[in-house]
């Protein structure tokens, strides 16, 4: 597949005419951050801050989706869902594309396939764009990103100085930009040099595989006492966190008509694990904080074959405690091989 | 010495005489501009303390979950102490339990500004404590009126103003979680039979989960803003706490967290209490 160049110009007749199409979504300002959201030209989105308030992984699991509606008067008669609309989603950053790879392999990898979310993300076109400058939460390329990865993405953008260099990665991309003109080798060399000096920002390593090897047999050591002491238990990490996925399944009714939706539940709440006994096997406050730690640098390891934390630091950012993965990590590599 | 150094001799000190078992203050975090919640038990650990604008959590709302280490010494703002009072009058912890290390307080930032909760902060200074660790400081020239704009609004405009701002909820509770007021060992939203607020995250949950957590701070919350400062989504919780806490002073003339003895304010009846709202 072909690299091309687009001027800013030329993105903005390609944004509006990826528009006539499909939902495009692009970063916008809100307030002090960006999110996610549908705009209908490029002068809507804001591409200069790396990661948005939440991360991309709602446009393909919201937080609250129907499953399908029902009636008390037609109990057999459940009605499906509305099928979502063709999307493409544009500066999407490479943490959270890998974000999106780790996903698929979740719902739509081994086993069973989950069609809510396989339909969306069948219908989703992921236009990445490179970070030239890492926020200072970043740490992608510790955790085996870096700052322009291409890992799931089907377009990846690169701002080479008022114009962006164009990689496309999948047929899907290649067929959204085919007209542009091609790439010269000075506008790669470019590239290079601003990837380059976006992975030399980020310092932090992590032996992830050393690090799952000391989890193996880690269960009760007091060193997650001490670790999850700060941690107040809320859901801010797993709700802002690309690669999270639990959810609820819950259902609205009124006056004989509701639906069945499922929304985001999350491994912090003391409900999450509660038995329909009443037993709840993860009692305890620290068992809650272990679990989620565990997870992303163990158990996902055993069920997937992967780390599922991509780095993007929007834990680090929105803890109100000011609870830190990365030293959470660095405590847990030491304090484990004593 | 510096405020820092003498809450670190104290500290350590503390620990050394095994008057405490653990001493709850602040570190600072991984990341510049954050302090995080520090749980010191060794005396050489002392030296990680810190109190400065970083400070921002309100340290009463872990002295439940850490009361049965032993005795603990909590470094206490004027709003922290306003809280341990709250606990104290609603019997979560017992006055003996814990020693009060008392900093005088010049307000804390976020994102690099004077925080909106600390704007309008009339007890800069613990208003109960074991041992002052520094000077006590000057009260501040509160802000004008927060709340101003907000009630020149009719009725259905504030009901579209709070509306807005909680539509951003994601429900991840953070709010709750960092409020010492919010003990409750299974909260409103997470009860399931029956289920009183909906798990969704649509306008009308939103509200239910905002509005009735505004309702149970009547009278307790002391306008810390750890709730405010906590939510990842930006959401001016400070909006519905000054609101709760001007009626219940309006209509009760009480003032949340300053006299362990007073009762709570909605937990007491006074026959001259206003109630003309009952007809």
């Amino acid at each position: 597949m072909k690299p091309r160049v687009v001027s800013a110009e030329a993105l903005t007749r390609l944004v509006t005419g990826w528009a006539k199409n499909a939902a495009v979504y692009a970063p916008v300002k809100v307030k002090d951050w960006t999110e996610f959201r549908r705009i209908s030209t490029l002068a809507e989105a804001d591409l200069t801050r790396v990661n948005t308030k939440l991360s991309v992984r709602g446009l393909l699991f919201p937080q609250c989706e129907t499953m399908f509606r029902f009636e008390a008067a037609r109990p057999d008669k459940p009605q499906e869902a509305d099928q979502p609309e063709a999307q493409v989603i544009l500066g999407v950053r490479p943490c959270d594309a890998a974000g999106i790879a780790v996903l698929d392999k979740f719902f739509a990898g081994q086993g069973e396939t989950d069609t809510f979310y396989q339909r969306r993300r069948e219908k989703t076109t992921l236009v990445g764009l490179a970070c030239p400058s890492p926020a200072d939460t970043c740490f992608c390329s510790a955790v085996g990103g870096s700052p322009a990865g291409t890992r799931g993405l089907d377009l990846l953008l690169t701002d080479i100085g008022g114009r962006y260099l164009v990689e496309p990665l999948t047929d899907n991309g290649e067929s959204a930009v085919k007209d542009l003109p091609e790439a010269a080798a000075a506008d790669f060399a470019k590239k290079k040099e601003i990837a380059d000096r976006a992975a030399a920002a980020i310092t932090l390593r992590i032996d992830t595989a050393g690090l799952k090897g000391l989890l193996d047999s880690a269960d009760s050591h007091p060193v997650w006492e001490d670790l999850s002491l700060a941690c107040v238990n809320c859901g801010a990490c797993t709700f802002v966190c690309p690669t999270c996925h639990c959810f609820d399944i819950t259902d609205e009714t009124r006056k004989g008509k509701g639906a069945r939706l499922r929304v985001w539940d999350t491994c912090q709440f003391c409900l999450y694990s509660q038995h329909a006994s009443g037993h709840n096997p993860r009692q305890t406050h620290v068992s809650r904080f272990r679990n989620r730690t565990m997870d992303k640098f163990k158990y996902t390891v055993d069920m997937v074959g992967e780390v599922s934390c991509v780095g993007c630091g929007r834990c680090i950012r929105e803890c109100p405690a000011a609870v830190d993965i990365r030293e959470t990590v660095e405590t847990l590599a030491m304090r484990l091989k004593e | 010495m510096s405020r820092e150094d003498q809450l670190r001799k104290r500290a350590k000190e503390l620990l050394a005489n095994k008057e405490v078992a653990m001493v709850l203050g602040y570190r600072a975090g991984k990341r510049p501009g954050r302090a995080t919640p520090a749980f010191v038990t060794r005396p050489e650990d002392a030296d990680i303390l810190i109190f400065d604008d970083r400070c921002g959590m309100n340290l009463a709302a872990y002295l439940p979950r850490v009361k049965h280490r032993g005795r603990i010494a909590v470094v206490a703002k004027g709003c922290d102490s306003r809280s341990i009072v709250t606990l104290l009058k609603e019997r979560q912890v017992d006055r003996s339990q814990f020693f009060i290390l008392g900093v005088g307080c010049e307000g804390v930032k976020e994102n690099g500004r004077l925080s909106d909760s600390c704007t309008t902060c009339a007890y800069p200074n613990p208003v109960i404590c074991d041992e002052m660790v520094g000077e006590k400081v000057a009260e501040r020239e509160p802000a004008p009126d927060p709340l101003a704009d907000f009630e020149k609004l009719s009725s259905d405009q504030r009901w579209q103003v709070l509306m807005d701002d909680v539509s951003r909820c994601i429900r991840c509770y953070a709010c709750r979680q960092v409020c010492p007021n919010c003990y409750c060992p299974t909260c409103f939203v997470d009860a399931n039979s029956p289920q009183w607020v909906g798990k969704t995250t649509a306008g009308s949950d939103n509200m239910m989960f905002h509005l009735m957590r505004a309702m149970h701070m009547a009278g307790r919350c002391v306008e810390c803003g750890a709730c405010s400062r906590g939510c990842p989504m930006g959401i001016d919780l400070m909006k519905f706490n000054r609101k709760v806490a001007r009626v219940v002073r309006e209509r009760f003339g009480a003032v949340a967290g300053l006299d362990p003895d007073q009762p709570p304010a909605l937990a007491a009846f006074d026959p001259n209490d206003k109630q003309e709202f009952i007809r």
